[in-house]
């Protein structure tokens, strides 16, 4: 590991425990998604996959948020969710960055695209 | 309609109904005789030099209808019609159903980031112009040249030349006519009632934009400067113009992105611009020379090939996103190192046609940007 991705893992690692994590899934190429954010103390130790699956489970949403979750679910008929490539089986926290707020607030941020596969060529 | 036009039919013009002619035998005579009219006229025939018409159509009607009846030959008339009154592509650009528009307003908001932080509030066409006006840097001398378009001076142009047309076509006289002269009246009403429509049209925007507020103006300008300027591109979402006329390619990049082969070897694609055409037949392609197992060549434009696809029938913003994406998702997921689908493999094989090699995108897997991705088949 080098010097950064050290100093980078240890930030992270700091701070999963004092941060909240934000959580969106990103209907295929859009620029913008769902939004999801777990307190501290609510996401600790669970895979990505199940807290997506909580965040879209979830009932309350606005008008504007449920027409991008039928566009995730339209994704997900025959697609999965990816993050930065892979499958989301991990623990959550693994696959955050640390961001902050233009108010200076951190956070953890992990962004998931519901792709749906369009297998290519000619030959099988 | 046009095969009646195409014909050599005696016909008959009456109050303002086409009369055809009738063949006559004893069944029919008596039928004229007795029965009963269906809308409760007297003359649903009638007699002319000793031959019998029946009352058809109204000839109003077929005017009225004709953009539905022949959709082509009205698109046809339309346009050597309106070419004598030529407008500027760039108003032509920014009219709400012009293809610009479409992608501006439609595919665009999907493709790019509008908010700041987590708001993610949809926009309306007008915040999204506000957006737009705010990510691109207008030059203050096109902004006095859309405040010159603003003076409704080339509309106004427009409709006065329009408007000197004025020749009326005479309605038809009762009688007999010839198919020939039928024809030639119907296309003279056709191109009268298609002046008369954009007449209208122009008025109706003359009026509109009398009543531009200030934030419109703004949204006039940035449209107008996107259509002169005829390209664009935001967030790796772009789009230029072809020709001079309302077609687009329209793309979105793909970023860098790594596949791996049957030895799970990484390989690094550089970025490409996935591609649609607003011209049929509708489907994604690569813009630049580009290698890919899904593309043939290593050259510019090509089609990319994806099991399956089917062309959709009309050009729709939702199409259009979907073709991207497809697009996207075929060059990033959708090729199967086990597989080894597509036009090339990524590793030579025994079968291998040397004739597309991927070597050079070859990255060792401790690179940072290897990351690792799972074939499809794996989960």
């Amino acid at each position: 590991m080098t010097d950064a991705e050290t100093k980078k893992a240890l930030e992270t690692e700091e701070s999963q425990e004092i941060l909240p994590l934000i959580i969106e899934i990103l209907p295929g190429h859009a620029a913008e998604g769902l939004i999801d954010v777990y307190e501290p103390g609510s996401y600790e130790g669970r895979t990505l996959r199940k807290l997506c699956e909580r965040t879209l489970g979830k009932k309350k949403w606005s008008i504007e948020e449920q027409l991008i979750i039928e566009d995730i679910t339209r994704q997900l008929q025959g697609g999965k969710l990816l993050c930065k490539g892979e499958e989301i089986e991990g623990i959550a926290s693994g696959y955050a960055v640390t961001e902050q707020t233009e108010a200076g607030e951190k956070y953890l941020y992990v962004p998931v695209r519901a792709i749906k596969p369009q297998e290519g060529g000619i030959w099988q | 309609m046009l095969q009646l036009l195409e014909s050599d039919l005696e016909l008959v013009v009456k109050s303002g109904f086409l009369y055809l002619p009738l063949l006559y035998d004893p069944a029919i005579a008596r039928e004229i005789q007795y029965g009963p009219t269906p809308d409760g006229s007297a003359e649903h025939s009638i007699e002319v030099a000793g031959k019998h018409f029946i009352k058809s159509v109204s000839i109003q009607s077929i005017l009225t209808g004709m953009e539905g009846i022949d959709a082509d030959y009205y698109g046809q008339v339309e346009r050597e019609c309106l070419r004598k009154f030529p407008v500027s592509s760039t108003l032509e650009g920014i009219s709400p159903d012009s293809k610009l528009m479409t992608l501006l307003l439609k595919v665009m908001p999907y493709f790019i980031r509008k908010n700041k932080g987590f708001t993610r509030k949809r926009l309306h066409d007008e915040e999204f112009l506000d957006f737009l006006g705010d990510r691109i840097d207008i030059p203050q001398s096109f902004r006095e040249q859309a405040d010159r378009y603003l003076d409704s001076g080339p509309l106004l142009q427009r409709l006065n030349d329009l408007e000197k047309l004025e020749q009326k076509v005479e309605p038809l006289h009762d009688g007999p006519i010839s198919v020939e002269v039928l024809g030639r009246w119907l296309h003279e009403a056709l191109e009268m009632q298609i002046v008369d429509q954009e007449i209208a049209r122009l008025k109706k925007r003359l009026r509109d934009r009398e009543r531009l507020t200030e934030a419109q103006r703004n949204h006039f300008c940035t449209l107008m400067y996107i259509a002169e300027k005829g390209a664009l591109e935001i967030d790796g979402f772009g789009l230029y113009r072809i020709g001079s006329g309302d077609d687009y390619l329209v793309y979105k990049r793909t970023g860098e992105y790594i596949l791996k082969d049957y030895y799970a070897r990484s390989y690094l694609f550089p970025d490409c611009r996935v591609a649609v055409l607003t011209m049929r037949p509708f489907g994604p392609m690569v813009l630049e020379p580009y290698k890919h197992p899904f593309l043939r060549d290593h050259t510019a434009k090509q089609e990319i090939c994806m099991k399956g696809f089917k062309s959709p029938d009309e050009l729709t913003a939702d199409n259009i996103i979907r073709l991207l994406e497809g697009g996207i998702n075929a060059l990033l997921y959708g090729y199967d190192a086990r597989r080894r689908n597509g036009y090339h493999s990524l590793d030579p094989t025994l079968h291998y046609v040397k004739t597309i090699e991927f070597e050079d995108y070859l990255i060792n897997n401790d690179e940072p940007h290897a990351v690792r991705k799972k074939d499809w088949d794996e989960i």
